[in-house]
């Protein structure tokens, strides 16, 4: 592809520092913080782009996983649902953005349907509270890395790269 | 040692609140976001220009003042602003040709936290005596007059980071205080405990309501509160938020003795002149509500707040360290800190920054209703430091 995606943005991101931001008088303080918070997205959506599909879908397969980690705990009232759903998400194509996001919403909704209870009237085994600990670790871990580049992370330093957390 | 159910089954209730009853909450709230769910159509809505500002604010001083022949100058969009939209300017009219510098701090049509207006009136008015604050010259509770929701207060001075220093963030965070620390650390321990002392029975605010003391209701109102705010503006599901909103349901301790609280009061709310360090404002009441004093300790001493120093020491709000920042609190007050409630409202307050970040603001971004959108997206990117907190703290509980 030419002109690539990352020269594209780079181009922008240039034209921004260069020559939107000097034109701009000390008066123009919103627009200037816009167009230095355009700039930081553009610096990262460049280390994400390549990663934005294999990384939704990385989630997506993280929340079946949870769903299918819960299943055998859940209240019987929840089974046939839960199992329905689980089956459905895996028909999915994981290279389609659009359809995996919806699916996140659909599963994710039971999800949290569950983990509700029906506002407390059906209670939540301990393998359950567990198993949703233990993906918000992991996925938590995943998204901190995917937006380290903010800086508002006060433990970035300690997180991987992209990279690493793709190859899994 | 085994364990009588028959017993467990006949233990009286903690108190007569229901954890699950999601209508608990003060009614000025519950006012405030269902007009956020019935106004969010109206969208998108755009950043002010200077002349609307200025053609506003003629016509709100002649309609609620009475004012003649007034001019509107130096107007000045203030820096920050994540969730309202403020600009300074000078009002002149017939009657004070000289003028007087103000600013006015107005709700976009949809911010990263969707608070009242009139709540932030007053307090301010409330604490006019008690501690720095802006002085309140008007106030367009739900917008009426003016269209939008609106405070107008007098100007102060002060700056709220060192115009020296080297860090600097959106809303403050990662500001170092370096050397102003000394100076600026003690007041803010005593602004904290100021706040606690207040006695809130005697005040007029009628905007507010208080829990019962002795009861869960302080923490309920709170989980009920935000929990509304998800379920209102949900983009995307995120199970953690919603086992945490459970475990805060499940877990919600006794509040003995409702106090006010700021519940934002952290590096970038505050305002002090150079070169003595002196506070000018307290600023950002615009969460203040009557609670547990625990809720703004436990907001205080968030990691996302803090800085290091070159040693490693976690500097609560780039001021103090933490065991001298409750030690200092617990004198200033007279409140003693129990370990078990700081810890439930670090919670609570891991949940309300993540509420907040993945999904008020993800919202009101995706229905471009607010004056800086990519503000919200770029705080929005931050969520999963909390979703990390929730996890970490909840395991330790």
């Amino acid at each position: 592809m030419l002109p690539s995606i990352d020269l594209r943005i780079a181009n922008i991101v240039k034209a921004l520092e260069q020559v939107v931001l000097p034109a701009l008088t000390a008066r123009e303080r919103l627009a200037k913080d816009q167009v230095n918070l355009c700039i930081g997205h553009l610096q990262m959506i460049a280390q994400q782009w390549r990663w934005a599909a294999a990384f939704e879908a990385g989630s997506f397969h993280a929340m079946i996983a949870l769903a299918e980690e819960m299943q055998p705990s859940v209240d019987a009232s929840y089974a046939e649902e839960l199992g329905q759903a689980i089956a459905t998400a895996k028909a999915v194509e994981g290279h389609d953005l659009a359809a995996v996001e919806h699916a996140i919403v659909a599963l994710g909704g039971l999800i949290d349907r569950i983990i509700l209870g029906e506002d407390g009237q059906v209670a939540l085994a301990p393998a359950i509270w567990e198993a949703v600990l233990s993906y918000g670790e992991k996925q938590s871990l995943r998204e901190r890395t995917w937006f380290a580049a903010t800086g508002l992370d006060p433990d970035r330093k300690e997180l991987p790269s992209i990279a690493e957390v793709m190859a899994g | 040692m085994a364990i009588d159910m028959s017993e467990i089954g006949e233990a009286p209730p903690v108190d007569r609140v229901d954890i699950w009853n999601r209508e608990d909450m003060e009614p000025r709230i519950r006012e405030i976001l269902d007009r956020t769910v019935r106004d969010r159509v109206k969208g998108p809505y755009a950043a002010k220009t200077d002349m609307e500002v200025v053609a506003m604010l003629e016509r709100y001083f002649a309609r609620t003042e009475g004012l003649e022949s007034i001019r509107i100058s130096g107007v000045s969009r203030m820096a920050g602003g994540a969730s309202k939209e403020q600009f300074a300017f000078t009002l002149q009219h017939e009657g004070d040709p000289a003028g007087e510098r103000l600013v006015l701090r107005m709700d976009p049509l949809e911010a990263i936290s969707q608070t009242c207006r009139g709540r932030e009136a007053q307090v301010h008015i409330a604490f006019a005596d008690i501690l720095p604050v802006a002085p309140v010259r008007s106030i367009d509770a739900d917008g009426e007059i003016l269209g939008q929701p609106a405070i107008i207060l007098g100007f102060v001075n002060g700056v709220t980071e060192p115009s020296e220093g080297k860090g600097h963030g959106v809303s403050g965070i990662g500001t170092r205080y370096d050397d102003w620390a000394a100076k600026l650390a003690p007041q803010f321990v005593d602004t904290l405990a100021q706040v606690h002392r207040f006695d809130w029975r005697s005040a007029d605010l009628s905007y507010f309501a208080a829990p019962e003391a002795g009861t869960r209701q302080a923490p309920i109102w709170q989980v009920n509160w935000w929990s509304q705010v998800w379920w209102d503006g949900v983009v995307q599901p995120v199970a953690m938020v919603t086992y945490a909103e459970r475990w805060l349901r499940e877990n919600a301790p006794v509040c003995d003795a409702p106090v006010m609280c700021h519940s934002d009061l952290r590096l970038g709310n505050f305002m002090f002149e150079e070169p003595s360090g002196k506070f000018t404002a307290v600023l950002d009441w615009e969460l203040a509500h009557i609670g547990d004093f625990h809720e703004d300790i436990a907001w205080a001493i968030q990691r996302l707040f803090g800085t290091w120093t070159d040693d490693g020491t976690f500097l609560v709000c780039g001021l103090i360290a933490r065991d001298e920042f409750l030690s200092a609190y617990e004198v200033a007050s007279g409140n003693q800190i129990d370990p078990v409630k700081l810890h439930y409202y670090e919670v609570l307050n891991a949940y309300k920054c993540a509420v907040i970040d993945l999904g008020q603001a993800m919202r009101a971004a995706t229905e471009s209703n607010n004056h800086q959108d990519i503000i919200l997206t770029w705080l929005g990117s931050a969520g999963a430091v909390f979703l990390e907190q929730l996890v970490m703290l909840i395991r330790k509980a």
